[in-house]
């Protein structure tokens, strides 16, 4: 919108067209140069009294002026002047010395009956078009001084008349003074027309403009606020905790709305309190009150039936619970709106003002719409949080009578109890490895279905994979150790990033790379290679040397629960989930997994994935 | 002689505190139980322990962490350590306020961490170091 409000100043107001107008004048002064010379060879055949001599030397001035001209403008277009005013100088220096001319041209071709008069109207008009509505007058009057002058002179008989362009010598006599009179009226009454007439019209263009700039200020404001408010609603989109959410909130509405502070309250359960869970600009003691009595605060009980609050001069202090604070702070106006989805109202969001009146009705009406859109992107991330909240809490469940076996089992076959002998020491023992193969299988099928609940995108972030692998690599290297299987990791940089978040690819590489180590046997290598590729995909690479998937098996690897034939014999752990995840992981991602395997000698699996 | 360590584990899973009951005992070690947060508390106003276990989920979501933030704002029991055993997974439990953010929103309260099912060694170790961190008490193990 700024380009808006430019071109609306520059239009309206003749900027631009002053600018443009300063070279134009000169490139038209080569053109009159050329023009009138030629047409003063041409005169002086037709009409032998024509001043020649005196018209070629006008012609030489005018040469010699523009090329001062040209000069300087070359100046001014290497180094272009902030503002318009050396324009406005120069463009007042050409019309003087262009009037100047023409006055010369006028006097040697019969003064006040000259039909080069005419020409002065033209610089009337440029002048009240381009320079300031007074301009106009003032050459207009410099002219017409001119010209009394001239027939005064030449009616004092102390300078001698000229002969009028194309006619007879009888006219060039004393003039008679009436009739001189009458004309020279007639002719201040058409340059001082033609003056208001331009000004006129330039006054009322001047007059709209101002209109315009005013409505494109506003428009520009508004621009600008919305601009901020989509960053604002993009910068909540990408929060995945409350507070961090609330913080962004009220930290945007600050910047936004122009005040010195804003906070958001929300309800207890009971919705008899409400507590600042996220403030801007306040200060620690005026928050420290913490919970605010809504039957207490009539304020606060209103705004949370469905009013909206707005005092521009917070004189009903009494409304207040801590209306001491309010001074205290240096708070003039306040706005407070509840935060509500549908009928449903949960807090209340804040602005305040140190100034007085500081809101009209349009900041009200602008604030209701952030307000309106926090209010659904905390009740949003609130119910994302609370399903998985829930099925952490399933798994959870599931989990406590399993843990409480596992550790009975544990105190007994660790001698707790008393001594157990070897044959049921084995028995226990196999007891405990079902009970963890169960509470695996809880695991990855919290893991899968937090993952299959869809995690938004919007939420995603770049992900530093190089750091990533050097966080989980000693984790799996020690697993590895174990079994004597060597890991071998190549990190090829510049590695660009990959939009994520880092549980996702903890998970993606843990269950990779475990499966890896769980299927190579003692001594083996895992070959680990991430590079970027020449396209821009993130590719990783992971190569053992396992027992390999056979052909057949292939097709059901993403199939939940499937574990090949070869892999069940070699282990008892694993879910048959780990794929499934990873493959769901990867939908996320936008990536791919390709998988070769030989059986006896290992397995590749090459994933790609857009990076940043 | 020093006195015995005393030991408070608060957990509303009965045989898991029978398991963590016989593993300190093992080890001389006194340990008093209760079944929920009120009772832990009371517990606790009866006579200080010297380091509480203590379960997340019992009767509501954040029981034990209720209590936990309840003793650390009183300075009295504001010291005692505490270790925290939960069938959370660790990581997800260490994450603190980040993963259990919506229903909390203050500073961590507990001193260590433990996952479910209680390995007894693990047990012995994190409740050995956590008693001869804090002064003048005498773990009783060696």
């Amino acid at each position: 919108m700024q380009l808006g409000y430019e071109l609306i100043k520059n239009q309206f107001f003749f900027r631009k067209e002053l600018i443009e107008r300063v070279g134009w004048f000169i490139r038209l002064r080569w053109m009159v140069v050329c023009v009138g010379l030629t047409g003063s060879v041409a005169g002086s055949l037709v009409w032998p009294p024509f001043p020649f001599q005196c018209f070629l030397a006008i012609f030489l001035f005018i040469t010699a002026y523009n090329i001062s001209f040209y000069l300087f403008y070359l100046r001014l277009n290497t180094s272009p002047p902030k503002d318009e005013k050396p324009y406005v100088f120069f463009t007042n220096f050409q019309i003087g010395f262009d009037l100047l001319a023409l006055g010369l041209m006028i006097h040697f071709t019969g003064g006040i009956h000259s039909p080069f008069l005419f020409f002065i109207i033209l610089h009337v008009i440029i002048a009240g078009i381009l320079l300031s509505p007074p301009s106009s007058f003032i050459y207009g009057m410099i002219m017409l001084t001119y010209l009394g002058i001239e027939i005064f002179f030449q009616y004092m008989a102390l300078l001698s008349p000229q002969p009028v362009l194309f006619q007879s010598m009888l006219s060039a006599h004393v003039p008679e003074m009436p009739q001189t009179l009458f004309l020279y009226l007639i002719y201040a009454a058409i340059v001082f027309a033609t003056a208001a007439l331009t000004t006129s019209i330039k006054v009322s263009l001047r007059v709209k403009g101002r209109e315009l700039l005013s409505v494109s200020r506003y428009l520009d404001a508004s621009n600008k606020k919305l601009n901020a408010l989509y960053d604002m609603v993009k910068a909540m989109g990408m929060c995945t905790d409350l507070q961090e959410l609330m913080d962004s909130a009220t930290c945007h509405s600050s910047g936004i709305m122009g005040v010195k502070a804003c906070a958001i309250k929300l309800l207890d359960d009971q919705k008899k309190k409400l507590r600042f869970v996220s403030t801007y600009g306040l200060s620690g003691d005026y928050i420290a009150k913490s919970e605010i009595d809504v039957e207490k605060s009539v304020i606060n009980r209103r705004i949370i039936e469905g009013q909206v609050y707005a005092s521009g001069r917070l004189q009903e202090k009494d409304q207040f619970q801590y209306p001491e604070d309010i001074q205290k702070e240096g708070i003039a106006s306040m706005v407070c709106l509840p935060l509500r989805v549908e009928k449903r109202i949960f807090g209340v969001f804040c602005l305040y003002s140190g100034v007085l009146d500081a809101f009209e009705e349009g900041d009200i009406r602008f604030f209701t719409l952030i307000s309106d859109l926090t209010a659904l992107a905390i009740e949003n991330l609130r119910s994302e949080l609370t399903k998985t909240w829930f099925l952490q809490k399933t798994a959870h469940q599931l989990r406590a009578p399993l843990n409480a076996v596992q550790s009975m089992l544990r105190t007994l076959r660790k001698g707790y109890l008393g001594a157990i002998d070897p044959p049921k020491t084995d028995i226990l023992i196999r007891c405990e490895k079902r009970i963890e193969a169960l509470d695996n299988l809880i695991s990855d099928l919290l893991e899968l279905s937090i993952r299959r609940a869809g995690i938004d995108p919007k939420k995603f972030y770049p992900v530093n994979v190089a750091q990533m692998v050097d966080r989980l690599l000693p984790m799996y290297r020690a697993q590895a150790d174990e079994k004597d299987v060597e890991i071998e990791c190549t990190i090829q940089e510049p590695l660009s990033a990959v939009m994520g978040d880092n549980a996702l690819f903890d998970d993606l590489f843990g269950n990779l790379i475990s499966n890896a180590v769980k299927y190579t046997p003692k001594g083996g290598r895992i070959r680990i290679a991430i590079r970027t590729e020449d396209s821009g995909q993130m590719y990783w690479e992971i190569q053992d040397t396992g027992i390999g998937i056979p052909e057949e098996e292939r097709s059901h690897l993403f199939t939940e629960f499937f574990r090949g034939q070869n892999a069940r014999a070699i282990t008892e752990e694993g879910t048959g989930l780990g794929l499934v995840i990873v493959r769901e992981i990867l939908n996320q991602l936008n990536g791919t997994i390709h998988i070769t395997s030989t059986v006896g000698k290992g397995t590749c699996m090459i994933l790609r994935m857009p990076s940043v | 002689m020093k006195n015995k360590a005393d030991i408070l584990i608060i957990d509303d899973d009965r045989d898991l505190v029978n398991s963590m009951k016989i593993i300190l005992e093992s080890r001389a070690l006194n340990v008093r139980t209760a079944g929920d947060g009120k009772a832990g508390y009371e517990s606790i106003r009866n006579k200080t322990p010297d380091l509480i276990i203590l379960d997340v989920m019992m009767a509501t979501d954040t029981e034990g962490f209720d209590l936990a933030y309840k003793l650390r704002r009183e300075s009295v029991y504001q010291d005692i350590p505490i270790l925290m055993v939960t069938s959370f997974p660790k990581h997800m439990a260490e994450q603190g306020p980040e993963k259990f953010q919506h229903i909390m929103g203050e500073n961590w309260p507990v001193t260590q961490f433990l996952e479910k099912p209680i390995d007894p060694d693990d047990l012995l170790s994190a409740v050995m170091n956590l008693l001869s961190e804090a002064d003048g008490h005498d773990p009783g193990f060696f």
